[in-house]
Formats: C-alpha cells, sequence, structure tokens
C-alpha cells in the first residue's frame, strides 16, 4: 500500500495525502464540514482561499478574458461535487485538477487555439507588456508554465504553490528554476552563472 | 542570482525576478464574490443509516427464522413412548431415589415382580405423555402353556363351526362357492 502510494508520488510529483491526513483537521476539512452540513456561505471562504491558484491555473492555459467566467463556474462546479470528495484534505489538488480539466474542456468545446506566435517570441524589447511576457511563458512547456504564472503573477512563493496544488516542493523548485532560465532564454536576457552550491533540481 | 528569492522571497532580491513580478503582477487575481446562484444544489454526503437499518432488519428476520425453526422442530419431534419395563426408566428411578419427592411414585412398584409401573420423567410436554397412555393398548393376560393349548382348540374348532355355517347359509340362499369368481362380464 505505501509502496503503491509512494510510486503515485513519484510519478505524479505530488505530496503524500497521508501526511496531511495525520495532522487535525484542516481549515479546508472544517469549511468542506461546515457546507456539507447546510452552511454554504462557509464555501465562500473556500474561495477566497483558493480563487488565485484557480486564477493562475486558467491563466497559464486559456486566454485571459475567459479567466474570470470559468473561475465562477469551476467554483460553482466544485461546490455542486462537494459531496464526492472524499478527503477533505486534498480540497487543493481536488480543485486544481478540475481547473485544469475545464481547461481542456474549454479548447474541446470552443475550439479555439491561442496562438502563442513566433513574434511575440521573436520580439526582444526590453520594455514589454504584462500580456507579452505573460505570452512567452504560456510558450514554456506545461509543466513550467502553471508554476511561473503562480509565482509571478500570483505573487505566491514555492512553498505556497507546493501546499496548494499538491506538488512537491522539490518538483515546484525544479519547474521554477528551469521555467525561469528557459524564460530568460527568450526573452533574450542572458542568464548569470548560477552559484555552484544551488542545485538546479 | 539567489535562488532563494526565487523559491520564498527570502535572501538577495534578484532585480530580475522582483521586475517579473511587478510586470506580471497586474495580471493578479482582483478579488470578485462568488455568485452562488439560490437553485443550486448542493449534494450530501451519502448517510450510512439507510445501509444500517437494512443490514439491521436482514438481521433480525435470521433470528426470527432461527426461532421458528427451532420452535418447529420441537413441535414436530415425536412424543416418547413410555414403557413401563423400560430399563433406562429403571436407571432413572435409581439416580432420583435419594429425593424426597420420589417416594410416593415408587410405593406404587412392586419389589417382588418387574417394575412395570414406572412413569419415565423426561422433558418432554405432558400433553405428549397423555396421548402415549391413551394410544397404548392394554397388556395382554399371562397364560400358561396348558391354558394357551385349549385357548388355541377352542379357536380352530369356532372356525370350523364357522365356516360349516357359511357354507349351509349359502346353499340354502342358492348363492354359489365362495371360492367361485363373480361378476366376470363387469371386469372385461
Amino acid at each position: 500500500m505505501f509502496e503503491a502510494e509512494a510510486t503515485a508520488d513519484v510519478f505524479l510529483m505530488t505530496q503524500p495525502l497521508s501526511a496531511s491526513q495525520s495532522a487535525e483537521p484542516s481549515v479546508e476539512a472544517k469549511l468542506i464540514e461546515a457546507v456539507l452540513n447546510g452552511e454554504r456561505d462557509r464555501f465562500a471562504r473556500l474561495y477566497e482561499m483558493y480563487a488565485p491558484m484557480v486564477h493562475g491555473i486558467l491563466l497559464a492555459r486559456v486566454p485571459r478574458a475567459e479567466v474570470d467566467d470559468l473561475v465562477q463556474d469551476i467554483f460553482l462546479h466544485a461546490l455542486r461535487k462537494l459531496h464526492t470528495l472524499r478527503n477533505a484534505a486534498a480540497f487543493g489538488v481536488w480543485l486544481a485538477m478540475i481547473t485544469r480539466n475545464r481547461a481542456l474542456d474549454f479548447y474541446r468545446s470552443s475550439r479555439k487555439t491561442v496562438e502563442v506566435t513566433e513574434k511575440i517570441a521573436e520580439a526582444k524589447s526590453p520594455n514589454r507588456t504584462a500580456m507579452e511576457i505573460l505570452d512567452l511563458i504560456c510558450s514554456l512547456p506545461e509543466a513550467y508554465r502553471e508554476t511561473l504564472v503562480l509565482r509571478f503573477v500570483e505573487g505566491m512563493t514555492g512553498p505556497e504553490i507546493a501546499s496548494r496544488t499538491g506538488l512537491t516542493a522539490a518538483s515546484v523548485r525544479v519547474n521554477l528554476h528551469r521555467g525561469v532560465k528557459l524564460l530568460r532564454e527568450r526573452m533574450g536576457v542572458v542568464s548569470e552563472p548560477r552559484p555552484a552550491g544551488i542545485a538546479g533540481g | 542570482m539567489d535562488n532563494n528569492y526565487l523559491w520564498d522571497r527570502s535572501g538577495e532580491i534578484d532585480r530580475d525576478i522582483q521586475e517579473l513580478e511587478e510586470t506580471l503582477g497586474t495580471l493578479r487575481y482582483q478579488p470578485q464574490p462568488l455568485r452562488i446562484p439560490t437553485s443550486l444544489q448542493i449534494g450530501r454526503r451519502r448517510s450510512l443509516y439507510p445501509l444500517m437499518a437494512i443490514a439491521a432488519a436482514i438481521a433480525l428476520l435470521a433470528v426470527a427464522l432461527g426461532l421458528w425453526f427451532a420452535f418447529k422442530q420441537h413441535q414436530v419431534t415425536p412424543p416418547v413412548e413410555v414403557r413401563r419395563d423400560e430399563q433406562p426408566a429403571l436407571k432413572l428411578i435409581e439416580k432420583q431415589q435419594p429425593q424426597p419427592k420420589r417416594e410416593p411414585q415408587q410405593a406404587l412398584v412392586n419389589p417382588s415382580s418387574k417394575p412395570t409401573v414406572i412413569q419415565k420423567r423426561h422433558r418432554e410436554p405432558a400433553r405428549n405423555l397423555l396421548a402415549s397412555y391413551k394410544v397404548r393398548p392394554p397388556a395382554p393376560p399371562q397364560l400358561t402353556p396348558a391354558e394357551l393349548a385349549e385357548r388355541e382348540q377352542v379357536l380352530v374348532a369356532l372356525r370350523l363351526v364357522s365356516a360349516k355355517l357359511n357354507v349351509a347359509q349359502r346353499k340354502t340362499q342358492g348363492l354359489p362357492a365362495p371360492n367361485s369368481i363373480r361378476n366376470q362380464h363387469k371386469i372385461g
């Protein structure tokens, strides 16, 4: 059993849920219990806590104009399906998965494609706008995209990203460093050589 | 470049990272109230009470069936026929001799002859015992061999007379012999 969980953790790069289960009920667990007992207003607190994460995940995947509506849809869907969540401590992981699936559904239903054009990638103006940099981030491999958006757009730290999304701290650290390195290359900024003592992941 | 700043904003500030934060921070999530429609139904966790009720009902049914079968088997058991000359009854009486309540029943038993009038005590209901006493035929009288031979002779003579009377009656009434086959036409 433990071996299977550990193997799953390695492949999914997620934190083992048993660690959070052993502690006393988390804030999320208490809120979820209250919501399921009829206090639906308590869901607003969960919304405040996790809306930036959902916003960041969506921003890395869908057009910005669609993000706000999708955030609302995702939280309403989560509220509807909250009773299916078995482990309340894994609410963040569950919500992140819903968000990613919803982003995939968005493209399936609308058949829209967002082109990260080479023009944007090749532009090397030092005064880039936020949208241009965001587009550059969206051109990176998927593994780095989400982590960079959560770090730079939503202002979350590495440990916060790990705890909310369920990724391991090591995975988040690797994604941050490699993602920033790739972003610098695409932006035309020559990255400084890293200190010898810091592992790249 | 200080990697700690990228990781958790601790340590020396990385200008590039800080610039990225400031630029991209303009796209940050702007808090908006969650509009929950009143018609939205929140699913409830499945309660265990219905399952427990079903399990309890099944258990009660099993217990009731078990009791019913046990009661039915108890009723079907044939009544034990009580025989006065049963040897186990003797043993039972012997075992029960020290009890003072047995003394009136023992007075009925003739110590010189075979113990014939002994009521066997058992766990069967009293009504079964009564039924067996009603069905039981009376004991035949004890006869000596000479008396038995005389009785046989009388019985043979009676059978002979009866047969002769039958033959005479049939002859007077014009009936065929008793061993002739009658009504053959009806059979075919």
